[in-house]
């Protein structure tokens, strides 16, 4: 199997992936500790056999410099024999010049000639045949001289067998591997025991999310039994339902109010005709009835276009048309747009501030037509309609203010929605025409939002103030 | 003065039909895009109107065929598909003009008529006159019967349009196109107040009445006799 065929410690569960990780983690831990204490004990062992080897090398030494003849090392021997009885596994070996074997314990079979190749100032480790000998060697003088009147040195090789040693450490090494293997076993099923409690929260919180449906978006999650992490997320994920909910019940809201809004035009529409067409009627009827229908119509094809617009807004569809727009020049087209209609009610409009700002012409157009528009509907006979721009930070902010009826503070919060109007009643102006279809303001908030802006409204003391702040982008 | 429909819903096609008739107008109507081609490439017209959505060939590939053999008509878009992209993808393939359904019939009327004038450039004039108004484009100035009347900017440019379009029913979104660049429907009486301030210099004192409603469409000016 190739490593892509490899599940990816990321995709596992994470129950598996908390007790894979914990079983490697506490194994090296073990293997670790175990290699310490092993590289101490043999540490420990061969300090002791240093100690026997080298108290011998000094037993020896002392001996041999008390021989002053060839009878001496003769003698030497026995004497060593006697002293070195009872050393169970230490053998020692004297060799002469000429590496004729002076002395040799009874199981010392070392080759002489090999010995020497081995002397080392350091003691080395030998194998030989099943044992393995810690060997130390040393050359030392005697008081017998050679024939060029130098004292003569004799090769002295002691060495310890060190299998005991070597069994323990094996055995100890041995035990060290099964327990490792066995408490990784358990571990890991210790481990996914506590990793599967320790989960369990989350499964609760799975099991409750199940019961989320559509119809059900007024579930929540229970916070006060879960760990303070997954407390927070529950938090995080109750928020979400709660705008969900919002949204959803907005949305609900928003259907029925189509249906509704549709329903009294297409009302008007089939009642008007077909009385119309229950009897014969003149031709003046007749043009009557169709000029009628044309306007509501026209009021049905409107609402239906704005409600279009504000479907697509919310589905991200409106992509602006961005450019710089000289914003002090957009606003007093839309001023001018109003004027007319503003002499009407001999209200003034003002204008103040210069700024310029990236952004789609017809839709801004639109916001400020729809925001001038309310101000004037609303405003107090002879007042003044202000529009300000105002550069903040990075950011422009457009407040309109008119003075008028102060709006109630339940009623402030909902200007935004569709189709709201304070005034259930409808009004129809003095041509007929009605007072519009309650989306202005929903839609200038999905414009500006498209904008990547925010729009509030406050009202007090008979003055009511749209405040639109848009972010400035530099670049399109 | 020609004008090719190619329409596959009934009833659409049949009002289109007799609203351009009556309009003066000679239309051939055809009620699918092969059919609709095949009249494109045999006769002559001066404007074609198609929608998108055509059993067959769809408007596009109508469109198309028109281009490739070619005929430069002005073409005409109907639909009720709204998005960009399709929108561009009309123009980019050389469509003149592009209305969504649903559409006012004067918008339509008034854009066809646009599109049929485009080309055949009249001398400019001027004076714009209808009965004893006179509109005096240089001087900006304006007179009837011999009296002078005082408009503000806009109530000219809208007394200018109307004039210029005069016989044509002119919907309250094309007047607010034309005079404040206002490029889309809403719903505010402006154009009503506009008008009847316009009308009431231009047309109260004064007999006959030039400027008249047409309810549920729009604004006409035209002499009565």
């Amino acid at each position: 199997m190739s490593a892509a065929h490899l599940p990816r410690l990321s995709a596992l569960p994470l129950a598996q992936r908390l007790t894979l990780l914990f079983v490697a983690i506490a194994s090296a831990v073990l293997l670790g500790l175990g290699a310490v204490v092993a590289s101490l004990v043999e540490q420990h062992f061969e300090d002791l056999d240093m100690e026997v080897l080298s108290g011998k090398m000094e037993l020896i030494s002392q001996a041999l410099h008390s021989v002053a003849n060839q009878q001496d090392l003769t003698g030497l021997a026995h004497q060593l024999a006697r002293s070195l009885v009872g050393h169970h596994g230490l053998e020692v070996m004297l060799l002469d010049a000429d590496q004729t074997v002076l002395f040799a314990t009874a199981n010392a079979r070392f080759e002489p000639q090999q010995l020497v190749a081995k002397a080392s100032p350091h003691a080395v480790l030998w194998p030989q045949g099943a044992q393995t000998y810690r060997v130390l060697t040393a050359q030392i003088p005697t008081a017998v001289q050679d024939v060029q009147g130098r004292p003569q040195k004799v090769f002295v090789a002691a060495a310890i067998d060190i299998g005991h040693h070597q069994a323990f450490m094996q055995a100890f090494l041995h035990t060290l591997w099964w327990f490792v293997a066995g408490a990784a076993v358990v571990m890991a099923v210790l481990g996914w025991w506590a990793v599967r409690r320790g989960l369990a929260p989350l499964r609760a919180m799975r099991a409750q999310a199940q019961g989320v449906t559509a119809q059900q978006l007024s579930h929540r999650l229970q916070v006060e039994s879960m760990p303070i992490e997954l407390a927070e997320l529950a938090h995080t994920l109750n928020d979400m339902l709660a705008r969900l909910e919002e949204a959803f019940g907005r949305l609900s809201e928003f259907s029925s109010d189509i249906a509704h809004e549709l329903r009294t035009p297409v009302s008007n529409l089939m009642t008007q005709t077909q009385v119309a067409l229950s009897r014969a009627r003149n031709a003046d009827d007749y043009r009557n009835v169709l000029e009628s229908n044309a306007e509501e119509f026209e009021r049905m094809a409107r609402m239906i276009a704005d409600m279009l617009l504000l479907a697509k807004a919310d589905h991200g569809l409106v992509l602006p048309q961005l450019e710089m727009l000289p914003m002090a020049q957009e606003v007093r087209a839309v001023l001018d747009y109003f004027e007319m209609l503003a002499e009407e009610k001999n209200l003034s409009l003002q204008l103040s501030g210069e700024a310029s700002l990236l952004a789609d012409r017809l839709m801004m157009r639109r916001a400020l037509s729809n925001l001038i528009s309310n101000a004037v509907r609303h405003a107090q006979v002879g007042s003044v309609i202000r529009v300000e721009l105002q550069n903040l930070a990075d950011q422009l902010e457009i407040t309109v203010t008119n003075r008028g009826e102060t709006i109630a503070p339940e009623h402030l919060e909902r200007v935004f929605d569709r189709f709201f109007r304070a005034d259930s009643a409808r009004h129809r102006d003095s041509e007929g025409r009605s007072e519009g279809t309650g989306l202005g303001l929903a839609i200038t908030q999905s414009i500006v939002s498209a904008h990547g802006g925010s729009i509030r409204a406050s009202s007090a003391q008979g003055v009511t103030t749209f405040t639109l702040r848009i972010p400035q982008r530099l670049t399109a | 003065m020609k004008i090719l429909i190619v329409e596959d819903e009934p009833k659409t096609g049949d009002y289109l039909k007799q609203g351009l008739s009556e309009a003066g107008f000679t239309v051939d109507l055809a009620r699918n895009g092969v059919d609709g081609l095949h009249l494109a490439l045999t006769e002559s017209y001066e404007l074609a109107i198609l929608d998108v959505m055509l059993p067959g060939i769809d408007g596009w590939g109508v469109l198309a065929g028109i281009r490739r053999s070619g005929k430069d008509m002005p073409v005409m878009f109907l639909t009720a598909r709204d998005a960009v992209d399709d929108r561009v993808k009309g123009l980019e393939l050389g469509a003149d003009d592009y209305l969504l359904k649903p559409f006012a019939f004067s918008e339509l009327l008034a854009r066809v008529r646009t599109l049929m004038r485009r080309g055949s450039k009249t001398p400019t004039d001027p004076f714009l006159r209808v009965a004893d108004l006179e509109l005096d484009l240089l001087r900006r100035r304006v007179t009837r019967a011999g009296q002078r009347i005082d408009l503000t900017a806009k109530e000219f440019a809208l007394l200018e349009l109307l004039l210029r379009r005069q016989g044509e029913v002119l919907p309250r979104s094309l007047i607010a196109s034309q005079v404040w660049d206002m490029n889309f429907d809403s719903d505010t009486n402006v154009i009503e107040v506009a008008m009847r301030r316009l009308r009431a210099k231009v047309d109260d004192a004064f007999e006959p009445k030039l400027i008249r409603t047409v309810r549920g469409m729009g604004y006409v000016l035209e002499s009565p006799l």
